[in-house]
């Protein structure tokens, strides 16, 4: 090449072509978005993050979660993660307008986190014994002959629990199940959320056979608050397979001073303190669960076509309905 | 391991002892000798750092209780540490002690300005370390190779400024009317690199970009970094490489020119196929697919020249080091392309995204072509600037084969890992964890490679170290990898 | 090709002062046995290779042509999939302006988006999942029942045409879509699949909204079926049935509806 100004010329031109197209543009079309709302203005989604989560999505950064877990959910004609009920429809730019950083991730070995917020149970299913007649997914529902099959990708025998059972999912009628060690034997209670989707009569998502497996005895609702500090402490006391790295410096053991903190971590086998003391977390460990709790993409989308058949309402939306908490005429 | 016992061969076309062209050459590489040593030998002690830190990733990665509940020895803070000091350490600081003296040879200029960059190299290595203690103490920003806080980051820059103005300064200073191959690629590396960093980390960190751009902007520089500054810097020295150890010039000027553009004007939009099916209006990622696809013009163009060079040379690769591990390096950037149109089809891409076949892709692209295509040039270069040959041609070959070996089991295993990875995901009936259970194998297959590559890169280590302290064998004959038989064997190096 | 050692430039001083670095002598040695410093050849392109970026160009080009969504900043789906429902005109994906296509049509449209994985193309639903639209007694009888439905969902158990169903929920659609859009697909339903019953306007579910802005989502069938099968007031002609939705709140009287 003879000239240096063409070459100069083009070096810059090439790459401002690039900057430009795929940055700037992009920025000019989806990079102002607001949030939706519907006519009389309220019901606003997404909102911006709490400080606590806002720190939680640091600590999240800082670890290098998103090494390992997503947090986009594919359209069903682009992959199976809303079969895999890790949403009820794909994620849009919309969904992350007030995120920072914005970690969408590019590895699986861990589970898409995307909607794991939504997979939190109600506070009011947690407490009432009959759990209520809702959708929204409960831990230790689907028995361990219906993971079983699931496993085997087998059709479910008849032995899957029926309906009227299945909301049985608090810690109470968890604890009344008989009690497994640490692992169960047989299929461990991996994260899968498609293993009673599969148990359930006539292999449909059917809201009232939740799709995530029996996990063992002793630990709190699946995917709520205490759940994850108990999944970050010690993963594989909660899916034997896993291969998470333990969190454990995110957390203190401390002497209990008067009585157990409610913080305390629910930790079952080898991973409970000694008598006398307690594990609880620190800070950031909070902030990185509420992060976490705050991840939540179920709120439709005006733009985004909801495809879970069985899409529970939003938890935006009002409570789901209870038996009898409906003026019935 | 005894020194090769070749007698003394004429070079062909051979010139008088004495001439000037010789003496400007030894002149330049006399005068490349701090700097360029400086930026080897920090680059060299990064990649023992990053080999080190690489098993003891991969191990992590299917033995998740190895010294896990320390914090800066979680898994998480870890990979980004050894992603960094691969890049950042070890593969942009050899880079550039190669650029440096190709720059020198070619501009054919001595070096000028060398306090440039040895403050440059001084600052770097400064900037990687800070970054590194950052990151493992908790301040990684979480995106893929701007993992660095921002004030390691801001050292990383300036240490970089020094470095471009001292390219820009040899290039206005230079002897010669034709601009080579070489250096096309090499000014577009340092002219790209800090428009690259600068747009990263201003539209990351200081503005943001909002929401779901932020992760297409990541995207586009780590693709970017890949191809547009290590991508850039391996064309050009493979350019320089291969025809000057064989003797013959490149094939063609027309084949060099429409390489070099369709590279510059397609590579550089490829960022978001690694965000397929994301969250992104659809053109964003089917531009980067489409550019992925037309990348295979500059593949094609770039392939056909440098194999028409080595027409009939071949052999020589059976005692070249250098020769040896360039045309590797360029072969995999063929083979590296391949694979990348393939995992960016929306089709494949259904099965291979959030798998480990995305790990495949960046380590064909560093390893397999890049840090190859560096080894070779370091081989060439080393020698003339001690003034010593490489000790010991057996332990160029073990080189050689460890490396080739385990980062070609690596690719297989990563690749065929990932295929079942995602297939298995596809698949709702089975639970989650069945395609993490079904990778295992594979990683633990990718430690094994780990270990070959531990072993290239610790030889090359101590191969290094020798020269370094002046134990290189004292000897007019280069160390070729094998004895040179025939008296006809045009092998000068 | 020509490999005739050019002239060596002379030293033009430009820093190259050859008595300045004692060491030339080391490196002299690997220097000296250098090939020349590499140089281009002048090859002319080849007729293969043309035809190589020929294939690239044209497939890279028509993946671009085809999956970009015409280069909007809202279409997600590379396919060309629905376009968001969004009331600004998003270009010309196929899409014809609303207006000109029937209620019918448009609720065609909105039922394929939204419906059909479900109730199915045929109207059939799935035996023991998903209830059929076609015969089915709700859907072809007064058009309240079905609108309070489609408005606010429905869980539990439900018997169709005989038929039991309960396990699935259906998820409102209130908040997802227009009044227009309910209007037309619940046209669309009723008179589709051999059903034969009056259409559904716009106005008639913006009264609905209102009567159900204060209701919890997703009735049950006990509610639906306490609700009187009369037809949504402002349609079709008839009397002045009570409002469905007031029935689901005992103690209010029933409103007078114009």
């Amino acid at each position: 090449m003879k000239g240096l100004a063409p070459l100069f010329l083009g070096i810059f031109g090439t790459f401002a072509f690039s900057w430009v197209g795929l940055t700037l543009i992009p920025n000019w079309q989806i990079g102002h978005l607001n949030p939706q709302s519907d006519e009389e203005g309220t019901d606003i989604y997404p909102m911006p993050q709490s400080g606590m989560v806002t720190r939680g999505a640091r600590v999240y950064a800082a670890n290098g979660c998103n090494y390992c877990h997503s947090e986009q959910v594919r359209a069903d004609y682009s992959g199976a993660d809303i079969e895999r009920k890790w949403g009820d429809r794909r994620s849009a730019p919309r969904d992350y307008i007030f995120e920072r950083p914005v970690l969408l991730g590019k590895m699986r070995m861990g589970q898409d986190l995307a909607n794991i917020g939504a997979r939190a149970p109600k506070e009011e299913e947690s407490l009432s014994p009959t759990g209520g007649a809702s959708p929204a997914p409960q831990g230790a529902a689907a028995s361990p002959g219906a993971v079983a099959s699931a496993k085997a990708a087998s059709p479910p025998p008849a032995t899957s629990p029926s309906p009227a059972t299945a909301p049985a999912a608090s810690p109470g009628a968890i604890a009344s199940k008989p009690p497994t060690s640490p692992g169960p034997a047989g299929p461990p209670p991996s994260k899968s959320p498609a293993a009673a989707a599969a148990a359930s009569p006539a292999a449909s998502p059917a809201p009232s056979a939740p799709p995530w497996p029996e996990q063992t005895a002793g630990l709190p609702p699946m995917y709520s608050a205490a759940w994850h500090h108990v999944h970050l402490y010690s993963p594989r006391s909660i899916n034997f397979d896993s291969n998470m790295p333990s969190y454990r410096f995110l957390y203190e053991t401390r002497r209990i001073s008067d009585a157990r903190s409610s913080d305390a971590l629910q930790l079952t086998g080898s991973d409970t303190p000694r008598e006398g003391w307690e594990i609880v977390p620190t800070y950031d460990a909070k902030c990185l669960v509420a992060y976490m709790m705050a991840l939540n993409q179920s709120h439709p989308l005006k733009e985004v076509r909801s495809t879970g058949a069985s899409a529970a309402a939003s938890p935006a939306a009002s409570p789901p309905p209870a038996p009898g908490g409906q003026p019935a005429k | 391991m005894n020194a090769t016992g070749i007698p003394l061969k004429e070079p062909a076309g051979s010139v008088a002892a004495g001439d000037t062209e010789q003496l400007e050459r030894a002149l330049i590489d006399a005068s490349t000798r701090v700097p360029v040593l400086i930026f080897y030998t920090s680059a060299v002690a990064w990649l023992i750092l990053g080999t080190l830190l690489a098993g003891f990733v991969s191990f992590k990665l299917h033995t998740p209780d190895l010294l896990s509940d320390i914090s800066f020895l979680t898994w998480g803070r870890v990979r980004p540490v050894h992603m960094n000091v691969m890049v950042y350490g070890w593969a942009s600081m050899a880079g550039m002690g190669t650029a440096i003296w190709l720059m020198a040879r070619l501009c054919r200029t001595v070096l000028r300005y060398p306090l440039l960059l040895v403050a440059g190299a001084g600052f770097w290595n400064l900037g990687v370390f800070l970054g590194v203690c950052g990151i493992l103490l908790g301040d990684s920003t979480g995106y893929q190779w701007l993992e660095f806080p921002s004030y390691a980051a801001i050292i990383l820059f300036v240490a970089y400024t020094l470095v471009a103005s001292w390219a820009v300064l040899m290039f206005r200073f230079r002897r010669g009317e034709q601009i080579y191959i070489t250096q096309w690629y090499l000014l577009a590396a340092f002219l790209w690199f800090p428009w690259l960093y600068a747009a990263g980390q201003l539209m990351l960190f200081v503005v943001p970009v909002q929401g779901v751009l932020q992760a297409a902007v990541g995207w586009w520089y780590a693709n970017n970094l890949l191809f547009l500054w290590f991508g850039a810097i391996g064309l050009g020295t493979a350019y320089y490489m291969i025809p000057k150890v064989i003797g013959r010039p490149v094939y063609s000027y027309h084949l060099a020119t429409i390489g070099f553009w369709s590279y510059a004007l397609f590579s550089s939009w490829t960022g978001m196929q690694r965000l397929v099916d994301g969250p992104f209006p659809a053109w964003m990622v089917t531009a980067s697919i489409a550019a992925t696809i037309l990348t295979l013009i500059p593949v094609a163009t770039v392939g056909l020249n440098h194999h028409m060079t080595m027409q009939g040379y071949f052999p020589l690769m059976r005692y070249s080091p250098t020769l040896r591990f360039t045309v590797f390096g360029a072969m995999s950037y063929t083979v590296f392309s391949l694979v990348g149109v393939l995992i960016s089809l929306r089709s494949v891409a259904r099965y291979v995204n959030f798998t480990q076949a995305s790990i495949a892709y960046s380590h064909l692209g560093l390893y397999a072509f890049f840090t190859m295509v560096i080894f070779g040039s370091m081989y060439y270069i080393v020698p003339r600037l001690i003034g010593r040959e490489w000790r010991y041609g057996s332990l160029i070959k073990l080189h050689f084969w460890a490396s080739a070996y385990g980062i070609g089991l690596m690719t297989l295993m990563l690749l065929a890992g990932g295929l079942t990875q995602g297939a298995s995901m596809e698949n709702p009936s089975l639970a989650f964890s069945e395609s993490v259970e079904s990778v295992l194998p594979y990683l633990r297959g990718r430690s094994l490679s780990g270990i070959l590559l531990t072993v290239a890169h610790f030889i090359f280590a101590y191969h290094f170290g020798l020269m370094l302290f002046g134990l290189g064998r004292k000897s007019t004959v280069p160390t070729f990898l094998n004895p040179v038989e025939a008296e006809g064997a045009e092998v000068a190096h | 090709m020509n490999e005739n050692t050019p002239p060596p430039e002379p030293p033009s001083g430009q820093g190259m002062d050859y008595s300045e670095i004692a060491d030339v002598h080391e490196v002299h040695a690997a220097v000296q046995r250098e090939k020349r410093e590499p140089r281009v050849g002048r090859e002319p392109l080849s007729i293969w290779l043309v035809a190589v970026y020929g294939l690239a160009v044209f497939f890279g080009g028509a993946y671009l042509g085809r999956f970009s969504g015409n280069f909007s900043g809202e279409a997600l789906d590379p396919y060309g999939g629905e376009m968001p429902t969004m009331k600004k005109v998003t270009g010309p994906q196929g899409a014809q302006p609303e207006a000109e296509l029937s209620p019918h049509d448009r609720g065609k449209k909105v039922f394929a988006a939204n419906c059909q994985t479900c109730h199915q193309a045929n109207g059939l639903g799935v035996a023991g999942q998903y209830p059929p639209l076609a015969g089915s007694e709700f859907t072809t009888g007064a058009s309240s029942r079905p609108a309070m439905i489609v408005m606010k969902g429905l869980t539990g158990p439900v018997t169709v045409k005989g038929q039991k169903f309960g396990a699935a929920v259906m998820q409102p659609w209130d908040k997802t879509l227009t009044d227009q859009k309910i209007a037309d697909v619940l046209t669309y339903e009723r008179s589709e699949w051999g059903n034969n019953a009056s259409p559904v306007t716009a106005e008639q579910i913006a009264a609905l909204r209102k009567e159900l802005a204060n209701h919890p989502n997703s009735f049950t069938e006990p509610e639906i079926l306490a609700a009187p099968d009369e037809d949504l007031p402002g349609g079709a002609p008839g009397g002045a049935p009570p409002k469905p939705g007031e029935a689901a709140k005992p103690g209010e009287p029933p409103k007078p509806h114009g």
